[in-house]
């Protein structure tokens, strides 16, 4: 005996998962802080080691209407001034901004390249100047 | 077949890699000093590294994370620096330790200062991770370390007195009235902490990473813990052995591997002791791989820059700076003539000291099912995970105390 669901079940089964509610609460010191960023190959970008957020006119009484907004992901020398206090020159900041981000979950996928960013000049620094120049740097291990 | 045979090398290289110049100069200073008393610690450390392995493996297989990513992530900024700083600066004492190691063992083999061999091994070890694959470097200085099962043979080919080797098992404490009791307990945090290196644990997630296990994998991996890591502790206990057979009785003291080394040739004569030869270059040398690597990923991924063997060095620029750095650091180290037994004798205390920092980390995320989805931990994982988290808190909080008194031991 062959059994068959009402077509109404069947269609319940083929609904799409309920949209995501608007304003999804994110806690970024849990969520955002120190994750692995991932470029959109999947290759190490690096770690977010602080964030920018918008200034807010009166820091003293803040606005709920007018929130400060997230607008990039920060790295390099402001590691340091996040753990040992400071705050780097305006020059140093290294931002990848927050419109790059693709996804979020227990890493941080960009929809971009890494080498495309500023960020990773580091990596390609050295790479250029030392790794790639040495013989059998630029080959597949064997 | 060939499923049983993959099972088998799996096996027979986590044989083979189990020991490192740690293992081999600590077994034997102890052997030849306490007997046999110090057994226990060796099964307690296996025990231990094989609970923590099998956890790490699992979680880098389960996440797709490495530890030191996790370490950032769970315990911030901050902390993650501090116990990267530690964490690297041993894995730096650990690394001259092994190409010290290799030297020492060429030195056997070919009579040349071990002065010379130093910048040689060191260049070879870098030429290895520059060029070889992952796979055929881990199972080539694995097979070739199963050499050092020569030991177990050589217990026997020594005819000892079974009865007198076993009592000394169960003689609590140290029975040679010659050493104090602070100097029992150091030398068992030195075998703890030679058995448990941190950079085992960095390597083991990390490799599981590099040869993308995923959780079907999970079967084998813990296959090699259970089976290999438990077979390499019997080795080290025939080491400790050798030692106590042949050494203890006439009073030699153990400065080099030419100590380790000589109960083999008073069992086995020259070709035993060729074979052992051999086995010493492939465990220091595998050693030096894991530990060089290891402070690669430490760095990558607390910073999280690209890294593995499996991309071109040119993908992987930072990491590779950082692997070639430590190396010449290393070199450098032993070119100042520091003795490297002695380097290997503070390298593992100073291991037991920082054994908490990578241990505690894996345990909380192994029970975080955001990371872990179903394969979190059991209870009987967890339970044995605290105790050994407790036993390791006690040994590094009672490592450097101990060694003030004894004087390193002396």
């Amino acid at each position: 005996m062959t059994r068959h669901r009402t077509p109404r079940r069947r269609r319940l089964d083929e609904l799409a998962p309920p949209p995501r509610i608007a304003a999804q609460e994110l806690d970024a010191q849990l969520d955002l802080l120190d994750r692995q960023v991932l470029d959109r190959d999947r290759v190490q970008t690096t770690t977010v080691d602080d964030i920018e957020l918008t200034d807010v006119a009166d820091p003293a009484n803040p606005d709920p209407a007018r929130p400060p907004e997230l607008t990039a992901l920060l790295t390099g020398p402001v590691l340091g001034t996040r753990i040992f206090g400071g705050r780097p020159p305006e020059s140093r900041f290294e931002r990848i901004p927050w419109t790059d981000v693709s996804e979020m979950g227990t890493v941080i996928r960009l929809g971009v390249a890494a080498d495309s960013l500023d960020a990773t000049w580091a990596e390609r620094w050295v790479r250029d100047r030392i790794i790639a120049r040495i013989p059998g740097g630029t080959h597949d291990p064997q | 077949m060939k499923g049983i045979l993959a099972v088998a090398l799996g096996v027979l290289t986590a044989i083979g890699g189990f020991l490192d110049i740690g293992d081999l100069v600590v077994n034997s200073v102890v052997g030849s000093r306490f007997g046999l008393t110090l057994v226990w610690v060796v099964v307690v450390g296996v025990i231990g590294i094989c609970v923590f392995a099998q956890m790490s493996g699992r979680v880098a297989a389960a996440s797709g994370r490495a530890t030191f990513e996790i370490i950032r992530e769970r315990l911030g900024a901050r902390m993650a620096l501090a116990n990267l700083g530690a964490s690297f600066l041993i894995n730096l004492l650990t690394l001259t330790a092994e190409i010290g190691g290799i030297a020492l063992a060429l030195q056997l083999a070919t009579s040349i200062e071990p002065t010379l061999w130093m910048p040689v091994a060191a260049f070879a070890v870098w030429l290895v991770i520059w060029r070889v694959k992952f796979s055929i470097m881990e199972n080539v200085t694995g097979l070739l370390g199963l050499t050092l099962v020569m030991f177990a043979v050589a217990v026997f080919l020594l005819h000892p007195n079974w009865l007198d080797l076993g009592a000394q098992i169960l003689q609590q404490p140290s029975p040679h009235s010659a050493e104090s009791p602070a100097t029992y307990w150091y030398y068992a945090v030195a075998l703890f902490g030679a058995a448990m290196t941190p950079y085992e644990v960095f390597f083991f997630s990390s490799g599981a990473i590099e040869e993308k296990w995923k959780p079907k994998d999970l079967a084998q991996s813990r296959l090699n813990v259970l089976v290999g890591f438990p077979l390499g502790g019997v080795l080290s206990i025939a080491i400790a052995a050798c030692a106590t057979i042949v050494l203890l009785p006439k009073g030699i003291a153990v400065d080099s591997l030419y100590e380790t080394a000589l109960p083999i040739a008073q069992a086995a004569g020259k070709i035993g002791l060729i074979v052992v030869i051999l086995g010493f270059v492939a465990a220091t040398f595998g050693a030096a791989l894991e530990v060089t690597l290891s402070s690669g990923y430490t760095l990558a991924q607390f910073f999280g820059w690209p890294w593995g063997k499996y991309r071109k060095p040119a993908q992987a620029a930072r990491f590779h700076l950082v692997m070639i750095v430590s190396l010449i650091v290393g070199v450098g180290i032993l070119m100042t003539g520091v003795d490297p037994v002695e380097v290997t004798e503070v390298s593992v205390v100073f291991s037991s000291i920082a054994l908490p920092l990578t241990y505690l980390p894996i345990l909380i995320v192994a029970n975080d099912p955001r990371y872990m989805g179903k394969l979190v931990n059991g209870r009987v994982t967890n339970f044995f995970g605290l105790v050994f988290l407790a036993i390791i808190l006690v040994a590094s909080i009672a490592a450097i105390p101990l060694m003030i008194i004894t004087g390193a031991g002396s």
